[in-house]
């Protein structure tokens, strides 16, 4: 099924609830070729074309569409719009895949490596589901984190970004130099007007983490009203932190217990020195 | 990641990350759907395909449109490069169903002329082809490359490339040929624009002016391919094709050659013999050959499939599969130019099918290709540049439009925020 329009497709979803939606299809079809997976049937998404672009919304908000690819949030007019988000699409796989795979995809696969997830947990963003006859807003961790999870004939439809016109960053590391699945994400986003830091630590856990303590002591540490500058020595110790929040000491033990016992296992430790590198870096950027 | 309960809770299948309940699709449902696909042009109809078939597999399996490579089935590894709606995606990760009415560009479409395309030639020429396995989804990507950015900037060629993965050559060769091809280009698109203008300036020729510009570039060749001026073949060249003036010119070489890459793993064989790069033994067993009547060649076919040339004169060749090009002599105009016909599934055993013609990458080694200079015979040296991505250091970022993150990822072991 292909329809051409978000009525039509949320109508074929209530009308066939087994049917899979798909939009750039990269995760679906990896595991339809893997074997994991034998959909009932596919409603493609392809063709809505009111999903592909994005709006303003008064009160400094874009709302995204679920069908913008992660080649078109690449492009310059968009990365003017939310930097970090365009820096995750741009690093989120080959040319092949971020030509057809989508925003909302990322949302609904909900991979733990998912290169934008970071970035909209720490944006704050929250994602619009639409079902016949009705629609929600729900906040995206919420989303992420199963605590409101898509429903039975819901599609996920817009993504509500707030425009923060702040510095925005977002790290990756990944195992080589090539486009690939990272091992740790950071993105980091200014919020001057509530002088406010967020920021998000993707790949590590299933869902994206936000270090809320390390956020908001880094957030006192900023002269706002000046030049926003910060002591280098702040910014490594917010790396220490946001590392020592994110990743738990029996992070890859096989028992927790041992963990426990044992101190930091040395998975832990080398990913915290990945993630605090990252973190230090991205808000050395930011506040540049 | 939403957890594992409102999955239970959800039927099968709800959610774009349905896989993660393979267990509970444990009966046999295999929903079957036809549908026309338009490949290169042509209308491909695909009957009782299971709706989870990926576009690789149709294309290969069903329309016998072998170009594209089944790698890693993943997406990684680019080997099933084609253009959907002239986009370059995986073929392997977009659904044949969804891909109804949109248009497919495959490898064999690059060929289309039934000569190699100047990139495919390129890539040939440039030391680009080793197994050959990732040769289609490489021409795939520089053709898309070329298509968006005609002068592409080195950062811009990697990052074009960085999805198709080489474990032969390294990617020196590609990138190369990417530079080949873009200079060739731009040197027939000013050679055109510099004709259209002197055609502009004497009113006299205004009516010649778009003839002028046109067989500007099939002259050269003519004269580089003396062994075809003969030949129907030269009718070839001046036929419009669909992309730009500066296709089929490009590399002033295998043009009209004829020798198409029948299902374009063979993007480099075939047509590197006789292509006027000198290939003294080949030469003979083309020259004044009369078995070219120019009635054999109908040249409203699209990919006319040329005899076998005779085989005496080089008869150590395995670039002519001997019983296979005559065998696709019948060629239907409704086929496209991937010079696949099947009527049907499984093209091995279909007679026309030469044998498995493009695995003869061997001719891409022998003779004249490896004399060019700027080419080492075998291997490239190491360069100390990441073979695809970009260079962790500043200078190569120039390309980036945003400095703040490398094209892809980071070095973590310097620190360059340190001061």
């Amino acid at each position: 099924m292909l329809p051409a329009s978000l009525d039509e497709a949320v109508e074929a979803l209530a009308a066939h609830p087994a049917a899979v939606p798909v939009a750039g299809a990269t995760d679906l079809m990896e595991a339809v070729n893997a074997g994991r997976l034998r959909p009932a049937s596919l409603v493609g998404l392809g063709r809505i074309t009111e999903l592909r672009g994005w709006r303003y919304e008064d009160g400094g908000t874009a709302v995204l569409g679920a069908g913008l690819t992660h080649a078109r949030m690449d492009r310059p007019d968009f990365a003017a719009l939310i930097p970090a988000l365009a820096d995750a699409a741009r690093t989120a796989g080959p040319p092949q895949v971020r030509n057809v795979g989508t925003l909302g995809g990322n949302i609904a696969t909900a991979a733990p490596a998912g290169d934008t997830l970071p970035v909209l947990a720490a944006l704050e963003a929250s994602v619009t589901l639409a079902r016949a006859g009705a629609t929600r807003e729900v906040p995206v961790s919420h989303l992420l984190t199963g605590l409101d999870p898509l429903r039975p004939g819901e599609l996920l439809t817009w993504v509500r970004v707030p425009l923060l016109h702040a510095p925005q960053v977002f790290l990756k590391a990944t195992g080589r130099s090539g486009p690939a699945r990272a091992t740790a994400s950071v993105a980091l986003v200014l919020d001057p007007a509530r002088r406010a830091v967020r920021c998000a630590v993707g790949a590590v856990a299933p869902v994206p983490l936000r270090p809320l303590e390390a956020e908001a002591w880094v957030a006192g540490c900023i002269d706002w009203d000046g030049s926003r500058e910060i002591d280098p020595a702040a910014t490594a110790a917010f790396g220490e932190y946001v590392a020592a929040a994110c990743v738990p000491d029996g992070y890859g033990a096989e028992g927790a217990w041992e963990a426990v016992t044992e101190g930091p296992s040395a998975a832990a430790v080398r990913l915290r020195r990945t993630v605090a590198v990252l973190a230090r870096r991205a808000l050395g950027r930011a506040l540049k | 990641m939403t957890t594992d309960h409102p999955i239970e809770a959800l039927d099968a299948g709800l959610l774009d990350h349905a896989h993660d309940h393979a267990p509970q699709v444990s009966r046999e449902l295999r929903p079957t759907t036809s549908y026309t696909l338009r490949v290169n042009g042509f209308e491909r109809p695909v009957t009782d395909a299971w709706i989870g078939e990926s576009l690789l597999y149709v294309l290969r399996e069903r329309l016998g449109l072998a170009g594209a490579k089944d790698g890693c089935e993943q997406g990684e590894c680019g080997a099933c490069s084609v253009q959907v709606d002239g986009q370059l995606v995986a073929g392997c990760l977009v659904p044949a169903a969804l891909a109804q009415d949109s248009e497919i560009n495959t490898v064999e479409g690059l060929s289309a002329g039934g000569g190699a395309s100047d990139v495919q030639q390129a890539l040939a020429e440039s030391g680009a082809v080793q197994c050959g396995y990732c040769v289609p989804g490489l021409a795939m990507a520089v053709h898309d490359l070329l298509q968006r950015n005609h002068r592409p900037t080195e950062v811009e060629a990697r990052q074009a490339l960085c999805g198709n993965l080489c474990r032969c050559t390294g990617y020196r060769g590609a990138l190369a040929a990417v530079q080949t091809v873009a200079d060739a280009r731009a040197a027939v698109a000013g050679a055109a624009e510099a004709a259209a203008e002197e055609a502009a300036a004497a009113p006299a020729d205004r009516a010649a002016a778009p003839a002028a510009a046109a067989p500007a570039d099939p002259g050269p060749q003519t004269a580089d391919l003396p062994v075809y001026t003969e030949d129907t073949w030269i009718e070839h060249v001046p036929q419009p094709r669909t992309e730009e003036a500066g296709t089929t010119a490009g590399t002033g070489a295998g043009v009209g050659t004829g020798y198409g890459t029948q299902d374009g793993h063979g993007t480099p064989d075939r047509h590197s013999a006789p292509d006027g790069h000198g290939a003294p033994d080949g030469r003979g067993g083309y020259d004044g050959q009369g078995g070219y009547d120019s009635g054999v060649y109908d040249t409203t076919v699209l990919a006319p499939v040329r005899d076998v040339p005779p085989q005496q004169a080089d008869g150590s060749t395995g670039f002519y599969p001997a019983q296979g090009y005559p065998e696709q002599q019948p060629y239907p105009g409704a086929t496209p130019a991937h010079g696949t016909y099947l009527p049907g599934t499984g093209y091995p055993d279909q007679g026309g099918y030469p044998q498995q013609p493009g695995y003869d990458t061997a001719s891409a080694y022998d003779g004249p290709v490896y004399e060019t200079p700027a080419t080492p015979a075998h291997g490239t040296p190491y360069v100390p540049a990441p073979p695809h991505g970009v260079p962790a250091e500043g200078t190569a970022q120039a390309g980036v439009p945003y400095g703040a993150t490398p094209a892809h990822g980071i070095r973590l072991p310097e620190d360059d925020h340190a001061s």
